[in-house]
C-alpha cells in the first residue's frame, strides 16, 4: 500500500546486512521528512516497535534513495534498506512504575507527533475507576524534561485501577491496554549497600563460600511490612555474559557456594514484591575476589619437607644397597660353592690353560701349591687327595705331546705329585675312606683333563662304572685318540688283600659288594653304550675306553686275576680285547703276567646274582695297613678294621665304600718295596 | 568415644525436653477465656500466625490467576471491565497505606473480617466448578480447595484475634456484630455468580492482597514494633 511521504516519518532505522537485508540495528532517529514511501519500496517484513505494528520496506534500487540512505546516520554494514513505518505512531503512555507502592510515575511519548512535543501540547488524564461514575482528572504533577506525570501519595491508590489517557488540542488518545492497578506496576528499587564476606574455603583451596549481605531499598517500607521484598542474587565470573541465577529467597543474605580462587567475580541483586511478577532494577555489581592466602602456605612446606624426607630416605637406602651389594648377595644369595683347588685360580682350570695349570701344580712361581698336608685341607671335604703312581720318565716322554692327559699325568708323575696321604682316620668315620678315589675324585680328574667331550663323557662313564663292579679296581685314566696305547696306566688305588710269598701283592676287592654292583654294572653298561654310541664318531677309541676299563678282580683263593673275563663282560664282545694292555697291577715284582694268565681260568668273581657260581668268599678287606716289610721284602699287614662288610656299605650302591684300611702304600713304601 | 556418646545422649535428652515443650505450646489450643491450664499464646503471635496464613492464601490465589492466564489468555487487560465486577467491590475498603493507618482498629478488622467472608462461598463454588476444566491439572484444581480451605481458617485466625483484641480492651465491642456474616452481606450472595471464573481469580487476588496488607498494617498498629 501506498504511504504517502510526508506522513512517513523515519522514527527507527534498521541496519541491514548488505546481503540479506535482516534488521542488524536499531537507531532510534529523530524525524525525517524527506524520506519517501512511496511503492517503490519492497516491502521486507513486518516488525513490531513499541506494541505498535510497523512495516519494513526495503530500499528499491533508487539511486537517490539508495544515496540518500547510505549518507544516513552510519549504517555498519552499508545497508540496503531502511524503515518506514507504516502507520504513524500516536501519543502513547510509555510506561508507569510504581516504586514503594504509595506513589507512581508514569512517561509518555508524543510518538510520531513531534509537533505535539512541546510542553503542554499534550495532556495526561487519568482516570480512577472507584466509584461507578468517575471522571478523567488531570496529571497532578508534571515533569515535561522527562515527560513524567508523577502521582504523589495522596493521587495514589492501591488496588484501584488506573487508567490514563493523552489529550492534545482536539484530539484524545486512549488505549484500553493502559489500564492498571499499582500494586501490579511495582518495581521495588534496587537493595543498598551490599557487601560479602568469606564463609570458608575448601580444603583442596580451590573454591571457597561467601555469603552476601544487603539491605533492603531505602523507598520500600519493608518493616512494617506494606512491600513484602524478595531478592535475586546474580553472579558471573568477570569477562563473562552469562548470570548465574541463585534462587529467589526473601532473606536479605545468601550464600554463594563454589566461587573459584583467584578469579574475580561480579555479584548483582534485583528485587520484587512477592506473589508478583516485575522486577526492579539490578543493584550496582560488587566485586568478589579471594587470592591465595598465606595460611595456605604453612601447610605447604609440611607436605614438601615430607616429600624430601621421603625421597631422601629412599635415596639413602639405594645407596646402602648399591654400596652393600656384595654383602647382600651374600646374604641373600649364598653363592654356590664351585669346584676349585686350592691355590689354583679358577680362571686357570678353563680349557686351554694347561700349562699354567701344571706350572702351578708343579709347584713353581708364585702361585705354587702350598703343602698339602692334611691340616691344611681339614676343612674341605671335597678335597681328595690322589695318588700318583711314579711312572718311569720315559714313558712319560714318549707320551703324546698333544694329550693333555697324558702331559699332566706325565709331568705330575715325573714331578712326583705329592699328595699327602692321610695317616690317621680321625675325624672321618671308620668305614669311610675319602683316600679311595671315588666317584668325585675321579670326576675331578676327569675335569682336569679337558679333552673331548666324548673322551670326558667315556670318562666319566668309566668313572661311574668304576665303584659299580668293583670296590678296590680302579678304572685307568683313559687317554686321547692316539694309535699306540699310550695311555698312562696310573691305578690309583688298589687294594692288597694278600702277599705273594714272592713278594707280590694280591690285590682283590670286597665280595659281596661285587655281588650287589654287578647288576648294576650292566645296567649301566648298556645305558652307557647306547650313550656311546650316539657321540662316538671314535668308536674304536670308546670301545677300546671299555676295553681298557678293566677290572681287576682278584680271587682272594688264589684265583688270581680275572681281569680279561671281567673285560669281556663289561665291555661289548665285538672287539677284542687286549689284554696286553690291560690292566698293570701295581705291585714292585715283575710278578704280571701270573695274574694275567691265570685269568681265563678262574671263575669270574663276578657274581650274578642268579649264578650259581656265585661264591661267596668270606669278606674280604679291601684294604690292609701294610705295617711294615720284613727283610725277606714281605709285607706285614694289618688285619683290616673292620669286619663286616654290610656297615660299611654306603647306601648308594654306585659309592660303596668297602672296608678299608687306614693307610696304604706310599711311594716309599713302594720305593722299599723294590729290590 | 563413650564420652562422645554420652555427650550425644544429653544432648538428645535436652533436644527432646525443649521439643516437647515447643510442641506442647503448639499443641495446646488457643484458649479464649484464659482458663487455667491453657497456655494463651500472645497477641504478637496470633498476628504472625494470621499474616502468615494471608500470605500464603495470597501466593495460592496469584498461582492460580497466572496459570488461569496462560489457559485462557484472556484479552490483554480487563482490568477496567473486571473491576467493576468483582461482588467485593462494594466494601469499602482503605485504598492505600495512609488511609489503612487512618482507620480505625476496628473498622480494619471488620473490613478485613468482611471480605473473608464474603470469599468463601465463592472459592467453594470455584472449587467445583474447576472440575469442568480439562485442562487444569489436578495440581490446580487441589489448590483451589485450598484456597477455598484457607479462607476459611483465616477467617477464623482473624476472629480470634479480633477477640483476643476485645479480651485485651484494644478494641471496642462492636467487631460482635460481624457473627452473622450472611446478614452483612444479602445482596452480594448472587452477584458472584455471575462472576466469571477468571474474573474471580483477579478479583480475589487482589482482595487477598487487600487482606494481607491490612493485617500488618494492623499488626503494626496494635502491637508495637520497630518500625511501625
Amino acid at each position: 500500500m501506498t504511504v504517502p511521504c510526508c506522513i512517513c516519518t523515519v522514527l527507527l532505522q534498521y541496519v541491514f546486512n548488505s546481503l540479506s537485508c535482516v534488521v542488524k540495528h536499531v537507531y532510534v532517529l529523530g524525524l525525517v521528512c524527506d524520506l519517501c514511501c512511496s511503492q517503490r519500496w519492497r516491502r521486507a517484513g513486518r516488525a513490531k516497535i513499541n506494541d505498535t505494528f510497523s512495516c519494513l520496506f526495503m530500499v528499491a534500487p533508487n539511486p537517490v534513495t539508495l544515496s540518500w540512505m547510505r549518507n544516513w546516520p552510519p549504517t555498519r554494514e552499508g545497508g540496503c534498506g531502511g524503515l518506514v513505518m507504516r502507520t504513524p505512531v500516536e501519543p502513547h503512555i510509555t510506561e508507569c512504575i510504581s516504586r514503594n507502592q504509595e506513589t507512581f510515575r508514569c512517561w509518555w511519548s508524543p510518538g510520531s507527533f513531534h509537533n505535539l512535543s512541546s510542553p503542554g501540547a499534550l495532556r495526561v488524564f487519568y482516570l480512577k475507576k472507584v466509584l461507578p461514575t468517575s471522571e478523567w482528572i488531570e496529571c497532578p504533577e508534571y515533569i515535561y524534561s522527562n515527560r513524567e506525570c508523577f502521582f504523589d501519595v495522596n493521587h495514589t491508590s492501591i488496588w484501584v485501577p488506573y487508567c490514563l489517557q493523552l489529550r492534545s488540542q482536539n484530539h484524545t488518545y486512549f488505549n484500553e491496554d493502559d489500564c492498571f492497578t499499582v500494586e501490579n506496576i511495582v518495581r521495588p528499587d534496587p537493595p543498598v549497600s551490599s557487601n560479602w564476606t568469606l564463609l570458608e574455603i575448601s580444603p583442596s583451596g580451590l573454591s571457597y563460600d561467601v555469603m552476601v549481605n544487603w539491605e533492603p531499598p531505602p523507598s520500600a517500607d519493608v518493616e512494617m511490612g506494606w512491600m513484602r521484598i524478595e531478592y535475586e542474587i546474580q553472579y558471573r565470573e568477570r569477562n563473562t555474559t552469562n548470570w548465574e541465577a541463585l534462587e529467589i529467597q526473601p532473606h536479605t543474605q545468601q550464600t554463594i557456594y563454589g566461587l573459584h580462587i583467584g578469579e574475580e567475580y561480579e555479584v548483582h541483586i534485583r528485587c520484587r514484591m512477592q506473589a508478583f511478577t516485575k522486577f526492579g532494577e539490578f543493584s550496582d555489581s560488587i566485586f568478589i575476589q579471594v587470592t591465595e592466602i598465606p595460611s595456605k602456605e604453612s601447610t605447604f612446606p609440611l607436605t614438601l619437607v615430607l616429600l624430601f624426607g621421603i625421597v631422601g630416605i629412599l635415596i639413602i637406602i639405594m645407596l646402602i644397597v648399591v654400596s652393600q651389594q656384595h654383602r647382600l648377595t651374600l646374604i641373600l644369595l649364598p653363592p654356590v660353592p664351585a669346584p676349585k683347588i686350592k691355590g689354583i685360580d679358577p680362571e686357570l682350570l678353563k680349557k686351554g690353560k694347561l700349562d699354567e695349570l701344571n706350572f702351578i701344580l708343579s709347584g713353581g712361581g708364585m702361585g705354587g701349591l702350598p703343602t698339602y698336608s692334611q691340616d691344611y685341607y681339614e676343612g674341605e671335604p671335597w678335597v681328595e687327595f690322589i695318588e700318583i703312581v711314579a711312572e718311569d720318565a720315559d714313558t712319560g716322554e714318549k707320551d703324546n705331546q698333544g694329550s693333555d692327559t697324558q702331559r699332566l699325568l706325565s709331568q705330575g708323575i715325573s714331578h712326583h705329585m705329592n699328595i699327602s696321604f692321610p695317616d690317621d682316620d680321625s675325624g672321618r668315620a671308620s668305614c669311610y675312606n675319602p683316600d679311595l678315589p671315588d666317584q668325585d675324585t675321579l670326576m675331578l680328574m676327569a675335569t682336569l683333563l679337558p679333552g673331548q667331550p666324548e673322551d670326558r663323557e667315556a670318562s666319566f662313564n668309566v668313572v661311574e662304572r668304576a665303584p659299580a663292579p668293583e670296590r678296590g679296581e680302579r678304572p685307568l685314566v683313559q687317554t686321547q685318540t692316539g694309535g699306540p696305547q699310550t695311555w698312562v696306566n696310573t691305578d690309583f688305588y688298589a687294594q692288597v688283600s694278600n702277599v705273594m710269598p714272592s713278594g707280590g701283592v694280591v690285590l682283590s676287592p670286597g665280595q659281596q659288594l661285587r655281588v650287589q654292583e654287578s647288576t648294576l654294572a650292566t645296567e649301566e653298561k648298556t645305558q652307557k653304550k647306547e650313550k656311546k654310541h650316539k657321540w662316538s664318531e671314535d668308536t674304536e677309541d670308546n670301545k677300546q675306553k671299555e676295553l681298557q676299563f678293566q677290572l681287576l678282580v682278584v680271587d682272594p683263593e688264589g684265583s688270581g686275576y680275572t681281569t680279561e673275563s671281567n673285560a669281556w663282560r663289561i665291555s661289548p664282545p665285538p672287539s677284542s680285547p687286549m689284554p696286553g694292555e690291560g690292566y698293570q697291577p701295581i705291585h714292585p715284582q715283575p710278578v704280571e703276567t701270573k695274574p694275567a694268565a691265570t685269568a681265563e681260568d678262574n671263575q669270574s668273581p663276578y657274581i650274578l646274582p642268579d649264578s650259581p657260581q656265585s661264591q661267596f668268599f668270606a669278606p674280604v678287606a679291601d684294604y690292609t695297613v701294610v705295617q711294615e716289610v720284613d727283610s725277606q721284602h714281605s709285607l706285614l699287614l694289618n688285619p683290616p678294621p673292620c669286619q663286616s662288610p654290610p656297615p660299611c656299605l654306603p647306601e648308594h650302591p654306585l659309592k660303596a665304600i668297602p672296608a678299608m684300611p687306614v693307610g696304604y702304600i706310599t711311594p716309599e713304601l713302594l720305593g722299599n718295596l723294590s729290590p | 568415644m563413650p564420652g562422645n556418646i554420652r555427650s550425644v545422649s544429653f544432648v538428645v535428652l535436652v533436644c527432646l525436653l525443649f521439643c516437647s515443650r515447643l510442641t506442647s505450646v503448639g499443641a495446646t489450643p488457643i484458649c479464649t477465656n484464659a482458663h487455667a491450664g491453657c497456655h494463651v499464646l500472645s497477641l504478637s503471635n496470633l498476628f504472625d500466625r494470621v499474616i502468615q496464613h494471608s500470605a500464603r492464601m495470597h501466593g495460592i490465589s496469584n498461582d492460580l490467576h497466572s496459570e488461569f492466564e496462560q489457559y485462557f489468555l484472556p484479552s490483554r487487560n480487563q482490568i477496567g471491565r473486571v473491576s467493576r465486577n468483582c461482588h467485593t467491590s462494594t466494601i469499602l475498603t482503605p485504598n492505600g497505606k495512609e488511609n489503612a493507618q487512618k482507620m480505625a482498629r476496628e473498622e480494619l478488622t471488620e473490613v478485613i473480617l468482611k471480605l473473608l467472608v464474603a470469599w468463601r462461598d465463592p472459592l467453594w463454588h470455584f472449587h467445583h466448578s474447576m472440575a469442568h476444566y480439562d485442562d487444569f491439572n489436578n495440581f490446580s484444581s487441589n489448590k483451589a480447595l485450598e484456597m477455598s480451605d484457607m479462607v476459611h481458617e483465616l477467617r477464623k485466625g482473624v476472629e480470634k484475634v479480633a477477640e483476643k483484641m476485645q479480651v485485651l480492651g484494644i478494641t471496642s465491642n462492636t467487631v460482635n456484630s460481624l457473627t452473622s456474616p450472611e446478614a452483612l452481606l444479602p445482596s452480594e450472595s448472587a452477584e458472584w455468580r455471575l462472576m466469571k471464573d477468571y474474573d474471580l481469580l483477579y478479583c480475589f487476588r487482589r482482595d487477598s492482597n487487600k487482606v494481607q496488607n491490612y493485617l500488618k498494617i494492623l499488626k503494626c498498629r496494635i502491637v508495637p514494633e520497630h518500625g511501625c
